[in-house]
């Protein structure tokens, strides 16, 4: 018998199943994967070290562009990071909140539903794609008449939000809460017993609770492990106590599971929208917090006292008292975390995100070592990566 | 020597200093508006109002001398609102210029309204015509509805200059800052240098840049001896304004002459001359110094051989340091061996 020898392979970095730039060096013995270590970096733009250089006011928008998929998550988790720093949640008025609530549940669903399409995509199922960015679509489009961009939108602010939402959004989003659910039926009628799909996801993958844990893993790959833990249930922020919603579980922690508690996941998150159109309070939507938050627009035209503070908040921005805090949110792809240092300027002396997506890759080579090369693509599908946010 | 408490601590300080000086001995600060340690203290803005221990009403630390055993607080909710209230009667027909103005950004009216959050106009009336400037030089615009009558520009005018050709005219609600009939303005710019808002703006360059995008470089004004300590705003490698920010700098404290302060345009000018130039075939040509001096050295030698060396006279600069001048005498001395050496100030 001849002697045989393992094979290496880059997969990636133009890879189109590696969500972006992302490079996974295989060891292969024939078709079945020895090891596989993923090579990050390719898509490192140095935004921490960036953030450090802008005024707590202006480093918003780099936090758009990591997990762009979730912009408006990113921006929420930031902010109250920032407003825990300042020592203001206390202030921020109740239609931010709510609203805040809303639209990050909004993005929850978009964000699923571009991983659904583009997953299923990867393995196969061409058709998926098309009905879950139908849906998508209906979003971005809300999300656009609220904040005006379609993706990076750095709506939420320090203080409250940027504007206040048109009614023509609430009209839409009444008339998407009733939609959507059947629509989630359709993707389950292409999925969830198609004999393929079930095929190329069950069993795949499988990473047990503990070693979920070692790994510090969170979101739907931990939840579909059997865990659960969500922190806007274990760890409330903007009122997520007072929401009526379930935490979706697997048991096995296969790809399918994954699949079916993000599918199980927009079903809620259509119930927390739904709640948050329910109880909308009016009133403003920006603390008055003279030293840190800017004044309504319409008054810096008029009133020289409301244009100084503008003008100084926006050139030079304020001063946050000095310390360090820590503050997470429950990002799409799972736990989202800023950590920021303050020595007293205005601007952060560190600023570090503790990456959901990052922090998941990790568990690739667990999750498909000694299986088939193909299903490399069924994991990292089902991990839903983005690279923004992997290499920051 | 007496002694004060301002906000509980203790301080010793010569007698006839005020209360704010001995607060600044303690590391305690008053926002002051109208004050300016060169000038006179007038107390006519009140911002540095203090709650002094048997007095029933606050009073003004500017000019208020400390006595033995006072016990001063500078800092209450009382004083604060007193401030704001001030901050808003200034503000009551201050144009909506921020955007636009030259001390965007480096104002103090501006660093004082945010520090104490005032926010919303409380008081309201007629707004102040922009009209023509009461009191212009070439080099100084005037903006009568910006400024807040503090007076720095009148008093430094006659206290550092000793010109006084502006004053406070009229009064109440429709004073504004005007000429002295009959007293020349010299256009120095003292005035321009104190004005701690954009009532006076400098029209030299047409262009403008905030604090933060031109860099401050300091240096020493080149015209006389004197050494004047100056800032050139360099804006991509152009000087756009001369200003002087630190007033405890000697030897000028801040100030300026014209010169100093506006005659700057020629380091931009595109006909300056950057290189040495050398005539060659009766036509002056661009030349490196090693050429040209070497050239100099030459020539002076040959005349030294030729004709002696007190055939060699040199006539030194006051633009020049001290140090340049005693090397040029030296040079002169030693090297030429000639004692012709004059220095244009010695007339």
């Amino acid at each position: 018998m001849s002697e045989t020898k393992n094979m290496i392979v880059n997969m990636g970095p133009q890879h189109p199943a590696t969500h972006g730039v992302l490079r996974v060096v295989l060891e292969l013995d024939g078709e079945t994967v020895v090891r596989a270590i993923p090579h990050l970096g390719h898509l490192h733009r140095g935004l921490e070290k960036l953030a450090e250089t802008k005024t707590y006011h202006q480093a918003l928008t780099l936090t758009d562009r990591m997990d762009y998929t979730g912009a408006l998550i990113n921006n929420l988790g930031y902010c109250l990071a920032v407003e825990k720093l300042l020592g203001i949640e206390d202030q921020i008025p109740e239609r931010a909140t709510v609203l805040r609530v809303c639209l990050a549940e909004l993005q929850r669903i978009a964000g699923h539903l571009l991983w659904l399409g583009t997953h299923a995509l990867d393995i196969g199922a061409m058709t998926v794609l098309f009905y879950a960015f139908r849906e998508r679509e209906t979003i971005i489009d809300m999300l656009e008449d609220v904040t005006g961009a379609r993706l990076t939108p750095s709506f939420v602010r320090i203080g409250g939000l940027a504007a206040d939402a048109p009614p023509v959004f609430f009209e839409k989003a009444r008339a998407f809460v009733k939609e959507l659910p059947s629509r989630v039926d359709e993707y389950e009628l292409l999925l969830t017993k198609n004999k393929i799909w079930r095929n190329r996801t069950e069993g795949i993958g499988i990473i047990s609770q503990e070693e979920c844990i070692q790994y510090s893993i969170t979101g739907p790959v931990l939840r579909a492990a059997g865990v659960k833990w969500d922190l806007r249930k274990v760890q409330p922020y903007c009122g997520y106590e007072t929401y009526d919603f379930e935490v979706p579980t697997g048991t096995v922690g296969d790809v399918y599971e994954r699949y079916l508690v993000r599918l199980a996941e927009m079903r809620q998150s259509i119930r927390i929208v739904e709640q948050a159109l329910d109880r909308m309070p009016d009133g403003p939507v920006m603390a008055d917090v003279p030293e840190i938050t800017p004044p309504p627009k319409e008054t810096v035209y008029e009133d020289i006292g409301c244009l100084i503070r503008h003008f100084k908040l926006m050139s030079g921005g304020f001063k946050a008292p000095e310390g360090d805090v820590y503050m997470s949110v429950e990002a799409t792809k799972g736990e989202l975390g800023y950590y920021l240092v303050s020595d007293g300027s205005e601007k952060p002396y560190r600023f570090r995100v503790r990456p959901p997506c990052f922090i998941n890759l990790q568990a690739l080579e667990e999750m498909i070592k000694g299986r088939m090369v193909a299903d490399v693509i069924a994991v990292i599908g089902s991990l839903d990566i983005v690279l923004g946010e992997i290499d920051r | 020597m007496i002694n004060v408490t301002i906000d509980g601590v203790r301080v010793e300080v010569p007698k006839g200093a005020t209360i704010l000086e001995a607060a600044q001995e303690a590391g305690i600060r008053i926002p002051t508006l109208c004050y300016l340690k060169k000038l006179s203290p007038i107390g006519s803005c009140r911002m540095c109002v203090v709650e002094v221990e048997g007095c029933t009403k606050p009073v003004t630390a500017c000019d208020t001398p400390a006595g033995d055993g006072m016990v001063v607080t500078t800092d209450s909710e009382e004083l604060r609102e007193m401030r704001r209230d001030v901050l808003r009667l200034l503000l009551v027909r201050h144009p909506l210029d921020c955007p636009v103005c030259d001390k965007g950004g480096e104002c103090d009216l501006q660093d004082l309204v945010y520090e104490f959050g005032v926010t919303a106009e409380s008081y309201r009336t007629e707004p102040f015509e922009r009209d023509v400037p009461r009191y212009v030089s070439p080099f100084i615009r005037q903006w009568p509805d910006r400024c807040v009558l503090c007076g720095r520009c009148v008093r430094a005018c006659k206290e550092v200059k000793g010109v006084g050709c502006i004053q406070i005219v009229d009064n109440g609600f429709y004073s504004y800052i005007g000429p002295v009939p009959g007293v020349e303005c010299i256009s120095c710019g003292e005035c321009l240098s104190v004005c701690p808002v954009g009532a006076l703006t400098d029209s030299v360059h047409p262009t403008k840049a905030r604090i933060w995008q031109a860099e401050r470089v300091p240096t020493t004004c080149g015209y006389c001896g004197v050494g004047c300590q100056l800032e050139l705003n360099v804006l991509n490698g152009e000087v756009i304004r001369v200003t002087t920010t630190d007033f405890d700098r000697a030897p000028n404290f801040g100030s300026l002459c014209v010169k100093g302060r506006f005659g700057w345009e020629f380091v931009n000018h595109p006909d300056r001359l950057e290189k040495p130039l050398v005539r060659k075939d009766g036509e002056l040509k661009e030349a490196t110094w090693d050429e040209a001096l070497g050239l100099v050295a030459r020539k002076l030698q040959e005349i030294k051989d030729e004709h002696g060396a007190d055939a060699v006279g040199g006539l030194s600069s006051a633009r020049c340091t001290n140090e340049e001048n005693y090397l040029f005498q030296k040079f002169m001395r030693a090297v030429i061996g000639t004692n012709n050496v004059d220095h244009c100030a010695r007339l």
